[in-house]
């Protein structure tokens, strides 16, 4: 091996032109696909930081008969299937150990009315019970006017984006939250040329529909004018209502509805069916015996009324999906995975899914970005193999007396195999790992230059409002790995014609 | 005793549709410690016999034995380490490992065989070098010697395993006469000193009066 070492290593400053030019095609590879790695692993930091801890959590969990796993950003607006029986998957997953916190959500796109009329358009809506939306996400959202909700408080939190868009093409009013003075500094040029003629409105009328196409109105007041605070060009599609409002707008089963307790007469009359109508007259069910009411307004009853509304377990209405966020020790799959074995264990009709799967073209998009940057750094790494190889291979030729020599007093193709993939590991070695610690200094300068962008294209790319690419150990062992690859594969032709050589060849060429 | 034993050997070369025949049916026996010059034209097959006795060309048909062993039927390997253990050779042109200077050169086959001691290695390749008065170059690279010098390091490398046989095909011809004839004069003391076989191929009348016995080659036959 020490000889091996030893003519491999006087080889490359012997033939010095190759040598320089194999070592700067590894050198300027290296550099290319370690920034590379850390454009992606940037990337998915960034999408998973924003995303993931600031929108969706890691799992979605979704109802068993939902179909479309883009339960979130989906452009059609489809709607998304109710989890039954929310209490049920709430007690479960408070008993799963690798899962940290949960929320449950329901996400629906109403139409939009416009009071002064015009075509009415989809916005999208989260309906949240607040004081939970902000223990689960607690810094994701910026609130540019306006306060965000006290607990149990009806209304909606608008995104500055969605009240631009509505503005623009739906209401042509500007929104402000409820009780608020307009914040001039905040409107969009279109709103501040109308000047005085600007119509402002605190409200919003929302027309949801459910799957037996009827459609409910709902006006909500606007609380609050919020901003995500990275991503806001995609998640600002999204306006955050309370829940029971969303629940009304969607004909859901809401909270309240589960409050009310239904007498025993009302709830035989819901069992029956349709050819029991009859029954409907018997005497016996007409008429109910009760004692009279003497005090008809006692002030303590309706205290306790009042009290009971106000103490609804929102639990007890309907959501369609949940968002979970898993330890920091379990990864995604495999949490997806013990989620959905346990869920089947428990029979209930619930999947959990991705948040790349739930967040739909969104993650697509993100997804075909970085498929495109490692496209782009595989084909770098691919030229690299043909230049390398191309190079080797005219050296071999080249050394056919000195091989053939070699071969003719005794030394193996192994030998010859050997010392050529020496060669070029001693230079991958040298200039490669130069590459490598250069792609570092790299990523840590870009990081430092704190890059931002408003482009919606950019902010998928970069992960985040910011380019904030970024280099793990595990990163930096990839990138040696490929340089390894790219070694190994750009002397397996060189290799081959080295080992056809033959002593044979060697006196030919004398 | 025989060191070669070669059968009815025959070497036909394809040349596009046709085929040429380089030897044809060469029965020859060449015994152990000889000094044999192969002589005859260019195109005569002389390398060709070379080649073929030095394992590193296969004959169409016929056998060939080599210090006893049967080559026809060898695997590439096998005959790698024939021709490690049991032969040496010297090219026309000097053949050396430019990255490396005259006692690596000198020690490069025996490194191969990872029998030695390093300490062993270097004894012996020391004495050759010395043997072929190269004691002051041998810490030059093939680029700072001259050819004759450089064929000296051959012979050394060539005899530094201390094989059964040493093939020379044309050694000389590409040095000045009185070069050439230190050479020839050098690999006979070598054959007198390691009681080793030389095979040389030559076309030179000068070179052949260095010969105990001569064989002459003519159209892939011997002629006498």
């Amino acid at each position: 091996m020490l000889l091996i070492l030893k003519i491999s290593w006087r080889n490359i400053f012997r033939h010095k032109g190759k040598s320089i030019v194999i070592g700067v095609i590894l050198f300027l590879g290296a550099v290319i696909m370690t920034l590379g790695n850390g454009v992606i692993t940037g990337m998915d930091r960034g999408l998973n930081k924003h995303i993931v801890e600031n929108f969706t959590g890691n799992i979605i969990l979704i109802s068993g008969d939902q179909k479309n796993e883009a339960v979130i950003f989906n452009f059609m607006a489809e709607s998304v299937e109710i989890i039954t029986d929310y209490t049920k998957v709430k007690d479960f997953l408070k008993a799963q150990p690798y899962i940290k916190k949960f929320m449950p959500a329901a996400f629906g796109a109403p139409l939009v009315l416009n009071e002064d009329g015009g075509e009415p358009d989809f916005n999208y809506v989260l309906g949240v019970d607040f004081t939970e939306y902000r223990k689960m996400f607690p810094d994701n959202i910026e609130i540019l006017e306006g306060r965000y909700p006290d607990p149990d408080e009806r209304g909606m939190l608008l995104t500055d984006w969605n009240r631009e868009l509505n503005f623009k093409y739906l209401l042509g009013y500007w929104i402000t939250p409820e009780n608020e003075e307009l914040n001039k500094a905040n409107l969009i040029p279109e709103a501040g040329e109308l000047g005085d003629s600007l119509k402002v409105k605190d409200r919003m009328i929302f027309m949801g529909f459910n799957e037996k196409n009827t459609t409910l109105d709902i006006q909500a007041k606007v609380i609050g004018i919020i901003k995500f605070k990275a991503l806001n060009k995609f998640l600002g599609f999204f306006n955050l209502i309370d829940i029971e409002s969303f629940r009304e707008c969607f004909g859901y089963f809401t909270a309240e509805d589960s409050a009310s307790s239904i007498g025993k007469e009302a709830n035989k009359i819901l069992k029956l069916d349709d050819s029991d109508l009859d029954n409907l007259f018997g005497t016996e069910s007409m008429f109910e015996k009760t004692d009279i009411q003497k005090n008809a307004y006692d002030i303590s009853s309706l205290k306790k009324e009042t009290e009971k509304t106000k103490q609804i377990d929102v639990d007890q209405g309907s959501y369609n999906q949940v968002y979970i966020k898993l330890t920091s020790e379990t990864p995604l799959l495999e949490g997806v995975k013990k989620l959905n074995q346990a869920v089947k264990e428990a029979n209930l009709n619930v999947r959990a899914i991705t948040w790349k799967k739930g967040m739909g073209e969104v993650a697509d998009m993100a997804m075909i970005m970085k498929g495109a940057l490692f496209i782009f750094v595989m084909f770098i790494f691919f030229v690299a193999v043909i230049i390398i190889m191309n190079t080797l291979s005219m050296a071999a030729v080249e050394r056919i007396p000195e091989i053939g020599m070699m071969r003719a007093v005794g030394a193996r193709k192994t030998f010859i195999s050997m010392m050529f993939f020496c060669e070029t590991s001693l230079l991958s070695f040298a200039f490669g790992g130069l590459g490598i610690i250069v792609g570092i200094i790299a990523v840590q300068i870009l990081n430092a230059m704190d890059m931002t962008t408003t482009n919606e294209m950019l902010q998928l790319f970069y992960g985040g409002n910011a380019f904030k690419p970024y280099l793990g150990i595990v990163d930096i062992l990839l990138a040696m790995i490929q340089l390894s690859i790219v070694t190994v594969l750009s002397t397996i032709y060189p290799i081959l014609v080295t080992r056809r050589i033959t002593p044979l060849d060697a006196i030919s060429r004398d | 005793m025989s060191i070669i034993e070669m059968n009815n050997i025959t070497k036909i070369y394809p040349l596009g549709n046709t085929t040429v025949p380089a030897l044809r049916g060469i029965t020859l026996s060449i015994p152990e410690g000889d000094f044999i010059s192969i002589i005859g034209p260019s195109g005569s097959g002389k390398t060709t016999l070379l080649n073929i006795i030095g394992c590193i060309d296969r004959p169409s048909d016929g056998t060939i034995q080599v210090g006893g062993r049967e080559i026809t039927d060898l695997n590439d390997n096998e005959l790698t380490d024939l021709r490690l253990y049991k032969i040496g050779f010297i090219f026309q042109t000097f053949n050396l490992i430019p990255v490396l200077n005259t006692l690596e050169n000198v020690e490069f086959p025996i490194l191969l065989m990872k029998k030695h001691t390093k300490k062993e290695i270097a004894e012996r390749a020391t004495q050759l070098i010395e043997a072929v008065g190269l004691k002051d170059q041998i810490n030059h690279k093939p680029a700072e010697l001259s050819g004759g010098q450089r064929q000296r390091v051959a012979i050394a490398r060539s005899l530094v395993t201390r094989p059964d046989i040493i093939l020379a095909d044309e050694p000389t011809a590409n040095l000045d006469s009185e070069t050439g004839a230190s050479i020839l004069r050098l690999m006979k003391k070598m054959n007198e000193e390691e009681k080793t076989t030389f095979i040389f191929s030559t076309h030179d009348p000068d070179v052949m009066k260095y010969a105990k016995h001569i064989i002459k080659i003519r159209d892939g036959i011997i002629a006498e």
